[in-house]
């Protein structure tokens, strides 16, 4: 026979007749439209799913009956699946495990003392194993519940359902409505320190009401609940409440309902909080109530209701699709895909049971460890963004818990399973080839390498135009092209001309005074010679003045103003600037290089490409003038946040010019610059270094954060 | 014992070893830990010191023999007043009374590194001494010590002959102290059985003690523990207690330690009973070889004649399930079905009557595919067998029914303190540590041995390499020089002796598991100008005493014509030669056909003949073999500690 069919150690079980005992239960399930029979652990809580033929066996266990008896019994009845000997050893000993059989033997108490003092280990162990997410059953609720449920039965009617829907509809509207001011700041509001607090408090009783949601919609469905207590999760403490019963309801629907009551229970936390925060005052109240929102609402939808992490949502969405256990056989799905398809092992076995599972598991697998990745990452650079070793660590951690462990896993199946003896080479052949792809494009294909920041259009220094005199604006030239000495801006000062006119008059009656004192009076005529010299000189000034009321042209080129018709009239005091005179090709590029990049666009230039905010389709070269040299002056508010660049600015600095991270400013040449350029427009500035591997970026990248954390 | 002895009330009545039901995941923990255990050097400081104060508790000739009695009596007294093992001041004192005592019963002294050895034993470790430092007059020092103790021991040798050998050998030394010994070997009834183990010291093979204890744990099933068996033997009128053979695991010294406790752990013992074919068995086989019989050959299944391997096509397969489909019981399961029907074939096509069977006096009869033998006792896998017998018209024999099933490494667990001995203990450290907890005390030598080993010669095949032999045995035959000629099997002893007698040497050969005769046969080979040719059954345990002007002549000569499946057993058999600071040779002759390389190799043996002599290849492959068969001995741990974790609720292990 097989010899897998058979077991050398059929002859201890052989004899033996089991009784299943009293509160053993098998629930009958429906998924997909096939019955499974599933074994409940009370001991361990689990369920475990048995075939219809053990389901079979152990219906049959009188105590009469040899499991020899049972075996045959079950091959005869199930001929084309017959259980295999060590199937139903297994099964025994299960039963056995879960305290839900007898034998005839005596019972062993030596044995019995050993079998619950490894629970207990067990149950040590595996807090051990998860020290962040201990649990402490405290109480017994069923008794609490059964009292309580009746003041609640309401809420699951068709009425309840109605309000809850009204209550979160709400809620979402106001949500959306008021999105802006929800959101805004909402890192600075989250990370508060009194907020988290305040956090750290709201947590524990939004989650003791999501735990209660369970154990009603448990009771609800008819189902009991016999443990409740405290979950330290990442040393947060969290009530839990053991609602295992629900797997052993008949319809998904209740299943679901009480995989989401905790889900719906938040939902209406969050709603009821939202009106609550829109209407109330601020104060100690409005930020609970931010916080429920903040729970309710955001950890729902990202964590708890998820389906593609393990948490209620998963729950609930294995149960409506009928998929029991989707997350663990859809890594074995593709486990066994590759194992079939890429190994070629024909042994292989597919978690495949039913119609339509191929694709879920397919597309659940991929899903759900992007998206884990996703979250733990994100998680993980939130917290190292406070406690940078800390988030290090966790990140660490969960790489190796994707990763690392996994990637070992499959390797030592590769280079030790026994299935895989004969194909052991294409099986390391094949993972070779897919360690390589990844390893290989990562370290030896270089990619496009490129600094890409934001620079401003500036004008050279020589270029400014400025007023010699204070007056009322009258006319401005056209930004054309002008020649030297053609009028830029003309000013006029009507007190200019009252002077001149006073100082002529005055100048004329001291000549005449003179010319009659002459003769007469040396002294006198020596007084008044002096009187003329000064108001000659007075005279001279104030025409001057007249003369450089226009300011024109110091030489040809285009004349770039944002003075406009409408200034005219305006009083423009002397030396300010009323515009460039700039010639073509003299407009520079101001690039702001941060200094984590300042390294690679010294050590290694290349071209530098630019593209303007007003023509981003049209490319543009340029060359640089001179070295970067390091300045934390802003060199435009363009490039500021606030003016729509990316610049952090520093928010102590009163002038709201200096940058909040050290950065190196470079002058860039436009070779080929576009017509109609304006000073203060932004423009994007790419420097290309060539090509690198991505292995090299990442090396660097993670080189400079440990020497700015660590300075080594 | 003698009447002036004291003899105390049993405390427990079948003293063993509880091992701890092990999960997978401890055996994996002390799989990883006793990696270390080589790095645990030599662990002789304690022993040397054992050494020197025996040499200090030194007795005189002057004393009587009636005096030593009674210091031994005197200090059997303190010895069980302590526990056992006992301190290194009352060790040494009984080491030094039983040294005396050999030198006037047996002639034999004990050497400081055999007081040494049995210090290791007392200690509970395995003492490594070198091959022919006299292992079996070690033992008695200890043996002696825990008997005076009031220890029993069990001297577990690796085969009947040197249990009665060593039993009556050293018989008379046991005796000088009031202590019983006793010997249990094949053949034996259980009455005697019972009296042997009851003795102080019992020499028994490691297979004779294995099965008796596993029929034993058919009684003891449940309720094994003392009290039970007390209160029963009070109460009940049918105890188990007399039923039983042992009377408890309590102390082993394991001789050949590695070879016991290694090699042999590979294959799990089983007890079985015969069970008489039903009628209904019978009417099933016989439908099946019917259902048989009536199948095409390429539409209904498939025959490989080089693997002698037959499949059913799918054709096959639903031509049987129409066939069968008014029949019921396990005609209705496809697995069973197809596997009686293709069993069946089987009988029908590849085995041939003349070939690979007999058929002798309404027996079937195997052939041995490699040695041409006839093997009364053996038969094929559970069905095939009795398709054989319908086919042949003979009556079907008794089916086999496992009664009870242990593995070595559990049985040798379960002794209280298991020590050993071996010449070769190096290699396998870790794993006698790993499976046993057993450390490894390496023993210096008495004198440094004389030993010659030349270089291996290796020929292209195996007819030159035979050839070689017979001529060298020729040339070493001319002067005079004893000649022992190891081979692998029986079939290679013919081989070797073929080539000998066709340059027409005298010889003797030696197959098979000793008996009396042959080991007197053994005993001869050292004797000037005698040429043996044996098994490597020969080449444990066995002392083969120089004759005389034999040592001048250079000793015996030991031939080895093929490495084994371990380096162990080739160093087993050198250390015929060049026992006890003797001259001896040693000289290897291997050819590529050899079976070492073709059952690792996939190539043909032509095909490795043109490859030419390589010796690396032959360690490497005793390497690989013998990473191969202590994963097969991992493997069997594994599978024993999961198997005894899931069906913990049967109450025992067997």
């Amino acid at each position: 026979m097989d010899p897998s069919f058979l077991s050398p150690t059929w002859y201890r079980v052989a004899d033996l007749q089991p009784r299943l005992k009293s509160h053993a239960q098998i629930h009958r399930m429906k998924y997909r439209g096939q019955t499974w029979h599933v074994l409940q652990d009370h001991q361990s809580g689990q369920f475990f799913r048995v075939s219809p033929a053990a389901n079979l066996m152990i219906c049959l266990m009188d105590g009469r009956r040899s499991v020899n008896w049972l075996w045959l019994h079950a091959c005869e009845t199930y001929p084309d699946d017959p259980p295999t000997q060590d199937e139903t050893i297994r099964l025994l000993a299960l039963l056995h495990q879960a305290d839900l059989m007898h034998t005839d033997l005596d019972p062993d108490l030596g044995e019995l003392e050993r079998r619950s003092q490894r629970n207990e280990t067990r149950a040590i162990m595996s807090r051990l194993r998860n020290p962040l997410a201990l649990r402490f059953p405290l109480f017994d609720p069923d008794k609490f519940l059964d009292a309580t449920f009746p003041l609640l039965r309401w809420l699951f009617t068709p009425f309840g359902m109605l309000l809850w829907l009204c209550l979160v509809g709400s809620g979402a509207t106001l949500a959306v409505m008021n999105a802006d001011v929800l959101t805004a700041d909402l890192a600075d509001r989250i990370l508060a320190t009194q907020n988290l607090l305040l956090l750290a408090l709201t947590y524990p009783a939004v989650k003791a009401v999501h735990e209660l949601g369970h154990g009603y919609a448990t009771k609800a469905a008819g189902g009991e609940v016999h443990e409740m207590g405290i979950m330290f999760l990442v040393l947060m403490p969290i009530p839990y409440v053991d609602a295992s019963a629900a797997s052993a309801f008949a319809s998904k629907w209740q299943r679901m309902l009480v995989g989401s009551a905790g889900i719906l229970v938040e939902l209406a936390l969050a709603s009821g909080a939202m009106i609550f925060w829109l209407y109330a005052e601020p104060g100690i109240a409005r930020a609970v109530a931010f916080n429920v929102m903040l729970i309710g609402g955001v950890s729902t939808l990202l964590f708890n209701g998820n389906p593609l992490l393990r948490f209620d949502g998963y729950y609930v969405f294995s149960d409506l699709l009928e998929i029991p256990n989707l997350g663990p056989r859809s890594n074995k799905y593709l486990g066994y895909l590759v194992q079939s398809r890429l190994f070629g092992l024909r042994s292989a076995q597919t978690p495949v049971t039913q119609r339509g599972e191929r694709g879920w598991f397919a597309f659940y697998a991929i899903a759900s460890f992007v998206y884990r990745i996703g979250i733990t990452i994100t998680i993980a650079l939130f917290i190292a963004s406070k406690f940078f070793i800390v988030g290090i660590l966790l990140a660490l951690m969960a790489l190796a818990n994707m990763f690392v462990w996994p990637v070992l896993k499959g390797l030592k199946f590769v280079l030790t399973n026994k299935a895989l003896k004969e194909r052991r080479g294409r099986a390391i052949a094949w993972t070779v080839v897919l360690a390589a792809l990844p390893i290989g494009f990562v370290t030896a294909v270089p990619l496009p390498y490129a600094t890409v920041v934001q620079g401003v259009v500036l004008p050279p220094q020589v270029a400014v135009v400025r007023t010699e005199a204070e007056g009322f604006l009258t006319a401005i030239a056209e930004d054309r092209d002008l020649r030297a000495t053609q009028p830029l801006v003309a000013l006029s000062d009507p007190m200019l001309g009252t002077q001149e006119a006073i100082l002529t008059a005055q100048l004329d009656e001291m000549r005449q005074r003179l010319g009659a004192a002459v003769v007469l009076d040396q002294v006198a005529a020596q007084a008044l010679r002096a009187q003329i010299a000064h108001l000659e000189g007075a005279l001279a000034l104030e025409r001057r003045r007249v003369a450089t009321l226009d300011v024109v042209a110091p030489r040809d080129g285009v004349f770039l103003t944002n003075i406009a018709d409408r200034h005219i009239g305006r009083l423009v005091p002397k030396g300010s600037e009323v515009g460039y005179l700039v010639q073509p090709g003299e407009l520079v590029v101001r690039a702001v290089v941060p200094q984590t990049r300042i390294d690679l666009v010294r050590q290694r230039p290349g071209a530098v490409a630019l593209r303007y905010g007003s023509a981003p389709a049209a490319l543009h070269h340029a060359r640089p003038l001179r070295e970067a040299t390091e300045s934390r002056e802003l060199p435009h508010p363009a490039l500021s946040a606030a003016g729509g660049g990316t610049l952090q600015i520093d928010p102590t600095d009163p002038d709201r010019r200096r940058l909040l991270l050290p950065a190196f400013q470079i002058d860039l040449a436009v070779i080929d610059p576009p017509k109609g350029q304006r000073i203060g427009e932004t423009v994007w500035v790419r420097f290309d270094h060539g090509t690198e591997p991505l292995a090299r970026r990442f090396y660097r990248a993670v080189r400079q954060v440990f020497l700015s954390q660590f300075d080594v | 014992m003698s009447d002036t002895t004291l003899r105390l009330p049993r405390p427990s009545l079948y003293p063993e070893r509880r091992v701890p039901r092990e999960t997978p995941m401890d055996f994996r923990a002390r799989s990883l830990l006793s990696l270390a255990a080589p790095l645990g050097g030599s662990r002789t400081r304690a022993l040397r010191r054992i050494v020197r104060l025996t040499n200090a508790a030194a007795l005189p000739p002057t004393v009587t023999d009636d005096a030593l009695r009674t210091r031994a009596a005197d200090l059997s007294l303190r010895l069980r007043a302590g526990p056992w093992p006992p301190a290194p001041a009352l060790v040494a004192e009984s080491f030094a009374l039983v040294r005396e005592a050999s030198a006037r019963v047996t002639g034999m002294r004990h050497f400081d590194v055999q007081v040494m050895g049995a210090a290791a034993l007392v200690r509970g470790m395995v003492a490594e001494m070198q091959t022919g430092e006299g292992k079996t007059l070690t033992a008695t020092l200890a043996a002696i010590t825990a008997g005076l103790a009031g220890v029993p021991v069990h001297l577990v040798t690796s085969n009947d002959y040197l249990a009665a050998r060593d039993a009556e050998e050293m018989g008379p030394l046991y005796r000088f102290f009031g202590l019983t010994v006793g010997a249990v070997v094949e053949g034996v009834k259980p009455e005697e059985r019972r009296r042997a183990y009851a003795a102080d010291i019992t020499y028994c093979c490691n297979k004779e003690a294995a099965f008796d204890y596993l029929k034993d744990r058919i009684h003891l099933r449940e309720r094994a523990d003392n009290l039970h068996l007390r209160v029963e033997s009070l109460v009940t009128d049918r105890p188990r207690l007399p039923l039983l053979l042992h009377r408890g695991l309590p102390f082993a010294i394991v001789d050949e330690a590695d070879s016991v406790l290694i090699d042999e752990a590979r294959i799990p013992l089983i007890i079985s009973r015969s069970v008489p074919p039903s009628p209904e068995a019978e009417e099933t086989y016989r439908r099946a070889l019917h259902l048989a019989q009536g199948m095409q050959e390429g539409r209904h299944f498939k025959h490989q004649k080089a693997l002698n391997r037959v499949d059913l096509t799918e054709d096959g397969r639903s031509d049987l399930a129409e066939a069968v489909r008014d029949w019921d019981g396990s005609w209705r399961v496809p697995v069973i079905r197809e596997d009686l029907v293709r069993k069946a074939l089987t009988a029908l096509l590849t085995l041939h009557r003349g070939e690979d069977y007999l058929v002798r006096e309404d027996k079937i009869e195997i052939v041995d595919e490699y040695t041409g033998r006839r093997m009364p006792d053996r038969s094929w896998s559970e069905g095939l067998h009795q398709f054989v017998e319908l086919k042949e018209g003979v009556p079907l024999s008794s089916a086999r029914e496992t009664l009870a099933r242990m593995t070595y490494q559990r049985f040798f667990r379960r002794y209280r303190w298991l020590s050993g001995m071996t010449g070769t203990a190096r290699s396998v450290t870790a794993e006698l540590q790993a499976t046993y907890g057993l450390k490894v005390a390496t023993i210096p030598t008495n004198r440094t041995p004389q030993r010659r080993i030349r270089p291996a010669r290796i020929f292209a095949d195996a007819a030159a390499r035979w050839q070689a032999v017979a001529q060298r045995a020729a040339e070493i035959h001319a002067t005079g020089a004893p000649i022992l000629i190891g081979t692998r099997s029986v079939e290679a002893s013919e081989r070797a002796a073929d080539a000998m007698r066709a340059l027409g040497l005298g010889f003797t050969v030696l197959n098979a598991e000793q008996d009396a005769e042959e080991a007197s046969i053994i005993a001869r080979a050292g004797q000037m100008g005698a040429i043996t040719v044996a098994t490597n059954m020969a080449g444990r345990g066995t002392d083969i005493k120089l004759g005389e002007g034999v040592a001048a002549m250079g000793g015996l000569h030991v031939l080895m014509t093929e490495r084994h499946d371990s380096a162990r057993i080739d160093r087993q058999l050198a250390g015929r030669c060049a026992r006890q600071g003797q001259p001896g040779q040693v000289e290897t002759l291997l050819s590529m056909q050899d079976d070492l390389l073709t059952q690792l190799s996939t190539w043909s043996p032509a095909k490795l003949a043109r490859l030419g002599g390589r010796a690396r290849f032959f360690d490497a492959a005793q390497r690989a073999i013998e990473r191969r068969h202590a994963a097969m001995r991992r493997e069997l741990m594994r599978v024993d500690s999961q198997m005894g974790d899931m069906l913990a609720f049967t109450g025992t292990q067997e």
